[in-house]
């Protein structure tokens, strides 16, 4: 039979195997033998790839994988120990091995009895390793993914759990530390090594660009599953540079090189980056790419500049102009028909390395502060005929777009930008899809850039129909979901961890986006936003609910209350800034509404006793946020004092409430005869109170003890009782 | 329900003789899957070669009426043939004059509707899509040379192989020519991929005909360059043919 027909037997097969997977067992032992290392190159080829495609498929399940695996080793070995071998028949079996190593090591994990078959392996692998040295690139390759696969399954997971069935997963957290044949430690040094070797290409400036790219393009899987390798290649990928080779004079095959690695090494980044974009990793790619960018478009500028020298090279005037790049040139050239993008109108520039540079990968702050600069420095006469150029384009363009629409040449183009989603998944609903339209702001920056379009311009400004009417109810409910929001961003930010300087009278209230700022606009939008607004409705409608401000006021300090109460310890300057908004608004209100005689709710009051009442019954007697509270917040009355009366019910907090009065006798004096009165009040409803209230009283309210003994022993033997009736002795 | 003045410009190249032997698979790319990669898809099917095509956006998208309204479709659910009864109902007028049911009657021809990129799972039997242009030859579900025809889509093309982990351990080309998404752009494109398509065929050729022992060891080794060594030297000669179609390329993992 000649080769052809076998081959053609062959392909049957095959054909019998992609229809239904459970017959590879069969056709590989049959076929085995038809291209062993003696068969026909054609046979040997087909036959190797067919191996290839066996072990790649993803039709195959891993278990029954690990069983053929079994039988093509002896074949594999053989093939690729042939020094004679053909090319193409290696580049196949080394793919093949490159899939069949792992299944091979989940074997002899649990079967460690086969040293045989796991003896081929490693002959394979070293077989394998040696060609990497100097075999053709093709090979090299492959070689390269060879070495991958083993630095994958010879290093630990990322997940402890080894998924079942992944075969990127099988990995160093699957052999046991005491495993017969298998140790752990040297299988890991030999992974590094690999790796070293593998990083290698990228390391010593290796022009071999195929080698650079299949290294570059293998390496994401290392990143992200193998957390030790992760540094290392870090490394590795972050000093290299993909455009070393651009010095040169550029051919366009160095053009087509330098482009391809450049975004080859851009592409990997952006894609580790993604993954997790506040990263420590992005943190480190960031810079490189910024610094990728750069010299990209540096070297964009130099071939730029070379070419203009060698294109007057043969002028007279050659050397002047070079001395005086001052006087540039400017051809103002009207647009060759055919469709244009916005940056083709603006572009009088006959530079293809500037034509093509893609101006979006300058950050925006740098490219603001090259236009300025270059805008200040221009000669405003130069300026003037640039302007009028685009002009004159413009009006152009605006004739060209009146003409019909040609099919051949209508942009189809309708996607927005960033509509690749990895993690998209099918089901979008027609309103979905609307609403992505509706805010893709790309829609309109398109509209611009497409000439069919350019025509829309000059017809009148479409306007937007006037929203409906926003009811109040709509208008509290929609400000609740922007409150929440503020809220939701709050309890992210965290907390400044070193103490900042304080700005003192001079800070503005809101100034940078930290959480200070946040709570100051939020309470002041909770006490100014709606203040005499809100009165009015009162006055109107007596008593009935309160309509919109109010309400949305109100729904603001809720929140406000239960942001406190949820941490009041950490949060308890939260409390003391709303409280002290609330007692200025307060004040304000009050002194507005005096002039013309209204009457105005008040807050304040409220608002601290219910923050007082919330964490009360939470204290415990080494909180020191009581005594901070009860000073720091703007204004305190009897009614306030006597909720922390109530907490000497407990033994235990007597002190705690006695010592934040004491602080409050000393520190405040407006408020200390208040102080001092519920004290007294503590002395008398509190017996076990009385020793420590005594003391302070001894030596702030002298003769209230006498005078209280005396009282007693005049109404007999009665404790006395005066709750709510503060005896005033002096 | 032919365009009157929209016809696809036929290719010098349509319908050439098969000239048999070693054929690189190919897979062309777009945004999706509806002009670009599929006039190239067509053209390269036409030349006899495996070929398979995909978008990568997340959902088909073809011009409305206006700019916001543009006709919205699933990838893989909603065939050519129901785009193009679809969108001749609604203003068939309209839709001839833009091209587009030209376009969707010669895509119904190619296959059967847009496949996503994405969804691909690469290395599944293709064996049902025998009546396919291009099917044969792509059974076994991958190519050889990957043809992205815009940027974005080359980008996503390299972005889902890093996802995927390369778990096949098969190298592949991808290689973005830049196309503008227009039909005379497609029809000057496709031509251009498949020239490219010519030559790399050729090089794959002639490293299959050098048959025998690999002699790499041996000083004659660097006279011999395979194929994948020569894409890059190819793809720079083709760009000094085609300099208006910039090329990228990178050597990936499926």
């Amino acid at each position: 039979m000649s080769v052809a027909d076998q081959i053609r037997q062959l392909s049957d097969a095959r054909k019998l195997v992609l229809r239904d997977v459970n017959y590879y067992g069969q056709v590989i032992q049959a076929t085995l033998p038809i291209f062993g290392p003696s068969a026909h190159v054609e046979l040997r080829r087909w036959g190797a790839e067919f191996l290839a495609e066996a072990f790649a498929s993803p039709a195959i399940q891993l278990g029954q994988k690990e069983t053929l695996s079994l039988l093509v080793l002896d074949t594999l070995k053989n093939l690729v120990e042939d020094p004679n071998q053909d090319v193409l028949v290696l580049r196949s079996v080394i793919q093949t091995a490159a899939s069949v190593y792992p299944l091979a090591l989940r074997w002899i994990i649990s079967n460690a009895y086969d040293t045989n078959t796991w003896n081929n392996m490693t002959a394979i692998k070293a077989r394998i390793l040696r060609l990497w040295e100097n075999a053709p690139a093709t090979l090299r390759i492959c070689c390269i993914k060879f070495a991958q696969r083993v630095i994958l399954a010879q290093t630990a997971s990322i997940n402890p759990e080894p998924r079942r069935g992944d075969p990127l997963d099988i990995s160093l957290n699957m052999i046991p530390q005491n495993h017969s044949v298998l140790n752990v430690h040297s299988m890991e040094a030999e992974a590094t090594g690999l790796l070293d070797r593998m990083l290698g290409a990228l390391q010593e400036n290796s022009s071999d660009v195929l080698v650079v790219d299949a290294t570059l393009n293998t390496l994401s899987i290392l990143v992200r599953m193998r957390p030790t390798t992760t540094n290392r290649v870090m490394n590795a990928v972050l000093s290299f540079n993909p455009l070393k080779l651009a010095n040169a004079p550029m051919s366009p095959k160095t053009k087509v090189i330098v482009r391809s690695l450049e975004k080859t090494v851009r592409m990997l980044c952006i894609h580790l980056s993604r993954r997790d974009p506040k990263g420590p990793l992005a943190a480190r790619i960031q810079p490189y790419l910024e610094r990728l960018m750069q010299s990209r478009a540096e070297i964009s500028e130099g071939v730029s500049r070379k070419r203009a020298l060698t294109e007057q090279a043969d002028g007279i005037e050659a050397k002047r102009q070079r001395t005086a790049p001052s006087l540039p040139n400017l051809q103002i050239t009207p647009l060759p028909p055919g469709p244009h993008t916005l940056a083709d109108v603006f572009t009088f520039t006959q530079n293809e390395g500037l034509r093509k540079f893609d101006v979006a990968v300058v950050p925006a702050p740098l490219a603001a502060k090259i236009s300025v600069n270059t805008i200040a420095t221009i000669d405003p006469g130069l300026f003037e005929r640039a302007l009028d150029g685009i002009r004159s384009r413009l009006a152009e363009l605006h004739k060209a777009a009146e003409r019909p629409l040609d099919p051949d040449t209508t942009a189809l183009d309708v996607e927005d930008d960033d509509d690749y989603e990895p993690d998209y998944y099918a089901a979008e609903d027609t309103e979905q899809i609307l609403n992505k339209l509706d805010s893709a702001p790309s829609l309109q920056v398109r509209e611009m850039e497409k000439p069919a379009v350019l025509g829309a311009l000059a017809l009148p400004a479409y306007k937007l129909p006037p929203p409906p009417p926003l009811n109040p109810d709509q208008a509290v409910r929609v400000g609740q979901g922007t409150v929440t929001r503020v809220f939701g961003v709050m309890s992210t930010l965290s907390d400044p961890s070193t103490k900042k300087t304080k700005a003192g009278v001079n800070r503005l209230a809101a100034s940078s986006f930290d959480k200070d700022s946040w709570i100051t606009i939020i309470t002041r939008l909770a006490t100014r936003a709606a203040a005499g607004l809100n009165d009015i409705s009162v006055k109107d409608e007596d008593g009935s609910k309160a309509l919109g401000g109010t309400s949305l006021s109100n729904s603001i300090r809720e929140s406000l209350y239960v942001y406190v109460l949820e941490d009041f310890r950490k949060r308890i300057d939260v409390a003391v800034a709303w409280l002290s908004e609330e007692w200025y608004n307060d004040r304000v209100q009050q002194r507005a509404a005096s002039e013309d005689g209204r009457d105005v709710p008040v807050f304040y009051d409220k608002w601290a006793l219910r923050l007082l009442d919330g964490f009360l019954p939470y204290l415990h007697a080494q909180d020191k946020v009581l005594t901070r509270f009860l000073s720091e917040i703007p204004g305190l009355n009897a009614e306030l004092l006597s909720r922390v009366k109530t907490l000497c019910r407990d033994p235990s907090m007597v002190t705690l409430a006695l010592t934040s009065l004491l602080y409050l006798v000393v520190m405040r004096p407006p408020i200390r005869e208040t102080a001092l009165d519920t004290v007294q009040e503590i002395w008398v409803e509190y017996e076990e109170a009385r020793a420590m209230a005594g003391k302070y009283l001894t030596k702030w309210r002298p003769g209230f003890q006498e005078q209280q003994k005396q009282l007693v022993s005049a109404n007999g033997n009665a404790s006395p009782t005066g709750a709510g009736q503060p005896v005033v002795a002096t | 329900m032919e365009a009157p003045n929209g016809t696809v410009a036929p290719t010098q190249t349509g319908d050439r003789p098969d000239p048999g032997g070693y054929k690189l698979k190919f897979c062309t790319v777009c945004a999706s899957n509806q002009n670009r990669s599929m006039e190239a898809h067509l053209q390269l099917s036409k030349a006899h070669y495996p070929v398979i095509s995909f978008g990568t956006g997340s959902l088909v998208r073809l011009p409305g009426p206006t700019i916001q309204q543009p006709n919205v479709y699933q990838f893989n659910k909603t065939s050519y043939d129901s785009m193009f009864k679809e969108l001749s109902e609604k203003d068939e007028d309209l839709y001839t004059r833009n091209g587009l049911l030209n376009m969707l009657n010669r895509n119904r021809g190619v296959k059967w509707g847009p496949e996503r990129w994405q969804d691909w799972q690469v290395g599944i039997p293709r064996l049902e899509h025998a009546s396919d242009r291009g099917s044969v030859g792509t059974e076994g579900g991958v190519a050889d040379v990957v043809f992205t025809c815009e940027e974005r889509c080359w980008d996503a093309v390299i972005d889902d192989l890093h996802n995927r982990g390369a778990p096949l351990n098969r190298p592949v080309h991808v290689i973005n020519v830049d196309i503008r998404d227009n039909h005379e752009e497609a029809s000057i494109g496709g031509r251009g991929i498949l020239d490219l398509a010519d030559s790399l065929n050729n090089a794959a050729k002639e490293e299959r005909d050098a048959v025998g022992s690999a002699t790499f060891d041996m000083a004659t080794a660097a006279s011999r360059a395979t194929f994948d060594e020569r894409v890059p030297e190819i793809l720079g000669e083709w760009q000094e043919r085609w300099p208006n179609l910039p090329a990228t390329w990178t050597l990936a993992w499926f």
